[in-house]
């Protein structure tokens, strides 16, 4: 494979790939099917080079710059291979393990989830701390040469088919008592339940660790170091995730325009102030895409991006509701599923709320409250 | 032009929009060359003397320069431009405002019964950019006022309904300046243009309502921006009607561009 210099350049030769490599999810589009269509995508994508490159060669990438994750996660939406959600996962995984995991442990772990040989997980929010995540009580003591683990994870997307998790637990009181490990879920002591959601994709489940005893060189970084790797993930889900999940939700708006009446003038408002707020976060997104080119380290700023991109989702699919009168709520349609699923835009990843506090805090200095 | 050149060039011109207005200010950016700086640097020009307007709340008829230039038309006349609800107006140049006429009546806007097109691109990124600054402007004041104002033994800002409504402000603004900078064809302009009327009249909203009773007074400044917003917003076309008519065009194409590419 070529070495590519420009963005036009790995576009282009990707397009071509893909057009002579069919990787269309079949008909099932059950969770079971979703998440062995990415598997499949992931190791299409991986064989071929595609998949690696924008990663460092440390842990099989073929490096490049990061920005052709964002160029190969936008493709994969807009063909629609593969659910962008669980797509972007490996955006925020893998940059944590370069960061933090054990050289060796980051290099012969991370191809496996590339590759699409595994799913991986994140342990983070608790029955008890959701927005105070900081708050988490999950206990990990040391004993010799490993650490044991009590406590219960909540909406942890794919624990179901993961076969590793990068889990938050507490080691000491405080911001600082916060400590991450990389743990095999097939360990004795760890339960999985998923949760039935309202939208009716069993996406996220529970898990319990009852004892769960994890080997010292497991731990991800120093011990406290968990509250740092934590808001070290917020920069990676709010850039790459996020125009993935853009070029999807441009996706859905083209779907909507197939379904409409070409010749009804009355929802041109509507249409158009869908497309509006989802053009503004394309390209308040691409301008965080280009300062982390530069090499910009992303802080508080990518508030906004979430905020945008979360009103644009829902309005979005408020604006299908609209416009489609009596579908979603009366026929069998992937619309149903997806407009409900637009509701927790404003609530994972940090609420709506929580993130005005932080522009009010950190970018309007407005002082404490 | 490099970064430390445009910052010297935005430092004078807000002292100058800071001493001068209207047609006293026309001449003063005149006499600093900004026909030249139109004609030579528009992507740089456009920017940075519109959005000083707007953080200054300053004005001059620039937009007409705007506009003659797209059309490849000398400088310096006042050509008829086109308004919300299918009107026209002439922003008249060497003349002052006057009450009686329009809403924001520092501004010599004149309405006539008719005009002739002119192009709209180029002028619509200058009003963007004109109603982020003014948006910019209100924020700045609602934000002052909120850490100055102490009520129950607290300054405003600790409240979180304050505070979210700020948040907001500053979402749509940063929002609509992403338009903007990514603005570079007629399309990408009016969206622009549709996404800084939006956040202006968003800014105004809220910040008029942390800003409480002062805030209505005629002596706070708040009113003069949120009249200019509302001015600016409905020439060369308002929030509302141009984004009804992208959607008109997304339903003419039957799919949504994508403007803006990695």
């Amino acid at each position: 494979m070529n070495a590519f210099t420009t963005v036009a350049e790995f576009r282009s030769a990707l397009r071509t790939w893909l057009d002579d490599h069919d990787l269309s999810p079949g008909p099932d589009h059950s969770l079971d099917a979703q998440v062995a269509q990415l598997g499949r995508v992931r190791r299409e994508l991986y064989d071929a080079g595609w998949m690696r490159y924008g990663w460092p060669a440390e842990v099989g990438g073929l490096a490049g710059p990061a920005v052709f994750r964002a160029v190969l996660g936008e493709e994969v939406a807009t063909r629609g291979l593969a659910e962008p959600g669980i797509y972007s996962m490996v955006e925020v995984l893998t940059p944590t393990m370069i960061s933090y995991a054990r050289p060796e442990l980051a290099a012969e772990m991370v191809p496996l989830l590339l590759g699409g040989r595994e799913q991986w997980c994140q342990g983070f929010s608790e029955p008890g701390s959701g927005s105070d995540l900081a708050s988490l009580t999950t206990r990990a003591v040391p004993h010799g040469d490993t650490w044991e683990i009590s406590g219960q994870k909540v909406w942890t997307s794919l624990a179901q088919y993961a076969t590793r998790c990068v889990l938050l637990t507490r080691t000491a009181p405080g911001h600082d008592g916060i400590t991450a490990f990389f743990v095999d879920m097939d360990t004795p002591g760890i339960t999985v339940r998923p949760l039935r959601t309202m939208h009716g994709v069993d996406e996220f489940a529970e898990v319990f660790f009852d004892d769960v005893v994890v080997p010292a060189d497991r731990m991800l970084g120093r011990p406290g170091d968990g509250w740092r790797l934590a808001m070290d993930l917020l920069p990676h889900e709010r850039s790459t995730c996020f125009w993935h999940r853009i070029a999807h939700l441009y996706t859905r708006l083209d779907r909507l325009l197939d379904e409409t009446d070409e010749r009804n003038e009355t929802d041109d408002a509507a249409l158009g102030a869908a497309y509006l707020a989802l053009h503004t976060v394309r390209c308040r997104s691409h301008a965080t895409q280009r300062r982390l080119a530069e090499g910009a380290r992303l802080g508080p700023e990518t508030s906004v991006d979430k905020v945008l991109l979360a009103t644009a989702e829902q309005q979005l699919f408020d604006t299908v509701r609209d416009l489609l009168p009596g579908v979603l709520e009366l026929t069998d349609t992937p619309w149903r599923s997806e407009y409900l699923y637009a509701k927790a835009a404003t609530i994972y990843g940090g609420t709506a709320e929580i993130q005005r506090n932080i522009i009010a805090r950190r970018l309007l200095d407005l002082g404490r409250e | 032009m490099d970064p430390a050149e445009v910052e010297l060039l935005a430092e004078t011109l807000r002292k100058t929009m800071t001493a001068a207005s209207g047609p006293a200010l026309d001449a003063a950016l005149a006499e600093l060359g900004w026909p030249e700086l139109l004609a030579e640097y528009p992507e740089v020009a456009i920017p940075t003397v519109f959005r000083l307007l707007g953080e200054t709340g300053a004005h001059a008829p620039l937009l007409n320069d705007v506009v003659l230039h797209a059309a490849g038309r000398p400088q310096g006349g006042a050509p008829e431009l086109p308004y919300a609800g299918g009107r026209w107006v002439v922003w008249e140049r060497g003349a002052d405002g006057g009450p009686g006429g329009v809403l924001d009546d520092e501004l010599p806007l004149r309405t006539v019964p008719t005009g002739n097109p002119v192009p709209l691109a180029a002028g619509r990124r200058a009003l963007g950019w004109w109603l982020a600054g003014t948006g910019r402007a209100m924020l700045s004041l609602a934000r002052t006022h909120v850490l100055d104002r102490v009520q129950f033994g607290r300054p405003l800002a600790s409240f979180q309904a304050v505070r979210h409504r700020l948040a907001e402000t500053l979402v749509a603004l940063d929002g609509a300046e992403a338009a903007l900078v990514a603005a570079d064809d007629p399309f990408g302009s009016l969206l622009a243009k549709a996404a800084a009327g939006q956040a202006a009249l968003t800014a105004a909203r809220h910040c008029q309502q942390v800003l409480g009773g002062v805030g209505f007074t005629a002596e706070h400044s708040l009113n003069r921006h949120v009249r200019r917003a509302l001015v600016l917003d409905g020439l060369l076309g308002s929030s509302r009607e141009l984004t009804r008519e992208a959607g008109a065009r997304l339903r003419a194409e039957g799919s949504a561009p994508r403007l803006v590419q990695l």
